[in-house]
């Protein structure tokens, strides 16, 4: 599949501080990507390079094969972006900075004012559309983000923290719009700190941590990588139960506390069946069971923190 | 939709949208000069002029339209286009152009223009203001036009390197307040360069407002302290170079990118 980003070798340096050390990656064209990090991690730098507000020390950046500084005027048309702060010209009424915007992008007036109706439309703000930013309320000035980033139809949308700070009820509306523009075909790259988006929405997620891509895999194969418990509640507590770990290696840790039964194990689905056999074998009357799956969440902290490992083991040396 | 068309349409939605930033706000733009005008011509003009005699055969009042024109339409030009880039840095929504298609030329283009064309109308604005105080004719038109675009293109080239120079909006006072209004003020709208000691000829001849403002000046009155040719020249050569300079820094991302 081709690419709808393509970076190789990317650095941004400030001054000794290197926001990006040496990315590579690669965005399917269509995909709906997640980019993960902890706060520093040099995802907004990242966006910025592509959309030209941060100038790249050095390496490669393209957006559907265009150069992001050479052929910046072809990557930019390709790009609708929803930043994390609000960078919104306050001087006119909403609507009209979604006209100026489709302007700069080559729009004719008459067509910008029909698709500044329809995207306000969209996201649910269309009877503020004479309103000025400054007076939208939180949530409205999330939806007109999103709207800014849909005025000029790109192909590719880029969305930093774009729900950061809304209530539930719009989280899941976001989600719905952006799951119908990705599913007719536009390649989202995402954001975000709520790392349940991350595993409801993307098919695949890069991990970035201190400037470096330290993974890039889909959230199943991520939590995959997790271990999962298997919670099981017996009838009567028994005196012992069989060891689980020395029968399968995937078990990591086995647990007794009275009639409640914890096995911690690797691929847990696939484990659960096993431990229950093994209980019945033994005679033991199983009252409950529940799988507690690995969530995207502890394998994406497990991996920023042995990131911190390596950095802090960097500077004691 | 090919990259030119693209462009034209870009161009003049910027262009647009920066004029109507300052023709929808009357009060800061053309409120402010319309008073200090009305105020300039009854004590300049009216009040202490009729105690001064006339200068190169015309009136006093007379005398210091042309300059208080180009005081209006300089300091406007400016102010226009140092505050649009410095208010859309300091908030960020600038960034809605600079992520755009549009070429860092059409980019410099509409900022220059809309800031020209804002300085044109507050010159505008005084020469009718002044027309209500005395009778005033136009004697060179072609020099009054081509005068009238090219100091009000050249401070709109200025005003965008002030606003991405500027890092706070004490950096815009202090350009206006000290740079632009003393070479304004020692630009001759006052006073006639042969009232002047000798020495203080010499040195106001490296002052570009004097240029400016006798420029003007043999547009309405016919009447100059300086060759209008070479002036026109000068000015268009220092226009050609600062706006080919606003290109270079918006390409080069100066006060705009990281």
């Amino acid at each position: 599949m081709a690419s709808a980003i393509e970076i190789r070798d990317l650095t941004k340096s400030y001054g000794d501080v290197r926001a990006l050390d040496g990315v590579d990656l690669d965005v399917p064209e269509g995909s709906f990507f997640g980019l993960l990090g902890p706060n520093g991690a040099g995802k907004t730098t990242f966006i910025n390079i592509l959309v030209g507000l941060v100038r790249k020390t050095g390496g490669e950046a393209s957006v559907f094969g265009y150069d992001v500084e050479d052929d910046y005027r072809e990557a930019r048309d390709r790009i609708g972006l929803a930043p994390q702060e609000f960078n919104v010209d306050r001087f006119f009424p909403i609507r009209e900075v979604l006209e100026h915007k489709a302007g700069y992008h080559g729009i004719p007036h008459d067509e910008a004012r029909e698709r500044a109706d329809e995207v306000l439309k969209r996201v649910g703000i269309y009877d503020k559309r004479d309103t000025r930013f400054d007076w939208l309320s939180g949530g409205m000035k999330r939806r007109f983000m999103l709207a800014r980033a849909l005025i000029t139809d790109p192909d590719l949308l880029i969305l930093d923290e774009p729900t950061a700070g809304v209530d539930v009820q719009l989280r899941h509306e976001l989600w719905e719009t952006i799951v119908d523009l990705n599913d007719s075909g536009t390649t989202i790259l995402l954001t975000t700190h709520y790392i349940e988006e991350a595993e409801r929405l993307c098919d695949e997620v890069a991990i970035l941590d201190s400037g470096s891509v330290i993974e890039v895999a889909s959230p199943e194969e991520l939590m995959d990588r997790g271990t999962d418990d298997i919670v099981v509640q017996l009838r009567d507590s028994p005196t012992a139960v069989p060891d689980f770990a020395a029968d399968d290696d995937r078990v990591e840790a086995v647990e007794l506390d009275g009639t409640r039964l914890v096995v911690t194990a690797q691929q847990g689905g696939l484990v659960a069946p096993d431990v229950v056999q093994a209980l019945d074998r033994q005679g033991h009357e199983l009252v409950d069971l529940e799988i507690s799956r690995t969530s995207l969440e502890e394998v994406f902290v497990e991996m920023t923190r042995q990131g911190e490992g390596r950095a802090t083991a960097e500077v004691e040396q | 939709m090919s990259l030119t068309s693209l462009d034209v349409t870009g161009f003049y939605a910027l262009l647009r949208r920066e004029v109507l930033r300052f023709v929808r706000r009357p009060r800061n733009t053309f409120v402010p000069p319309f008073i200090t005008n009305v105020l300039y011509f009854s004590v300049f003009g009216v009040i202490l002029g009729e105690r001064i005699n006339e200068i190169a055969g015309v009136p006093y009042i007379l005398f210091i339209l042309p300059g208080l024109i180009v005081l209006g339409a300089v300091s406007n030009a400016f102010e226009n286009a140092s505050f649009s880039i410095f208010h859309g840095r300091w908030n960020r929504y600038i960034e809605e152009a600079l992520t755009s298609p549009l070429s860092y030329t059409s980019m410099v283009g509409a900022y220059v223009l809309s800031s020209a064309t804002r300085g044109v109308l507050v010159g505008a604005l005084v020469a009718l203001i002044g027309a209500f105080f005395t009778s005033v004719g136009v004697a060179q038109p072609f020099y009054l036009v081509a005068f009238m675009l090219v100091i009000t293109l050249l401070f709109a080239g200025l005003g965008v390197v002030g606003g991405l120079w500027a890092d706070d909006f004490d950096d815009l006072t202090m350009m206006n307040q000290f740079i632009l209004r003393p070479l304004v003020f020692f630009g001759g709208v006052f006073y006639s360069l042969n009232e002047i000691p000798a020495t203080f000829q010499q040195a106001s001849l490296l002052n570009p407002m004097i240029y400016m403002v006798n420029g003007v000046r043999y547009g309405f009155l016919g009447v100059t302290e300086v060759d209008p040719n070479l002036s026109l020249g000068v000015l268009t050569a220092l226009t050609l170079g600062v706006v080919g300079l606003n290109v270079v820094l918006f390409r080069r991302g100066y006060g705009l990118t990281d």
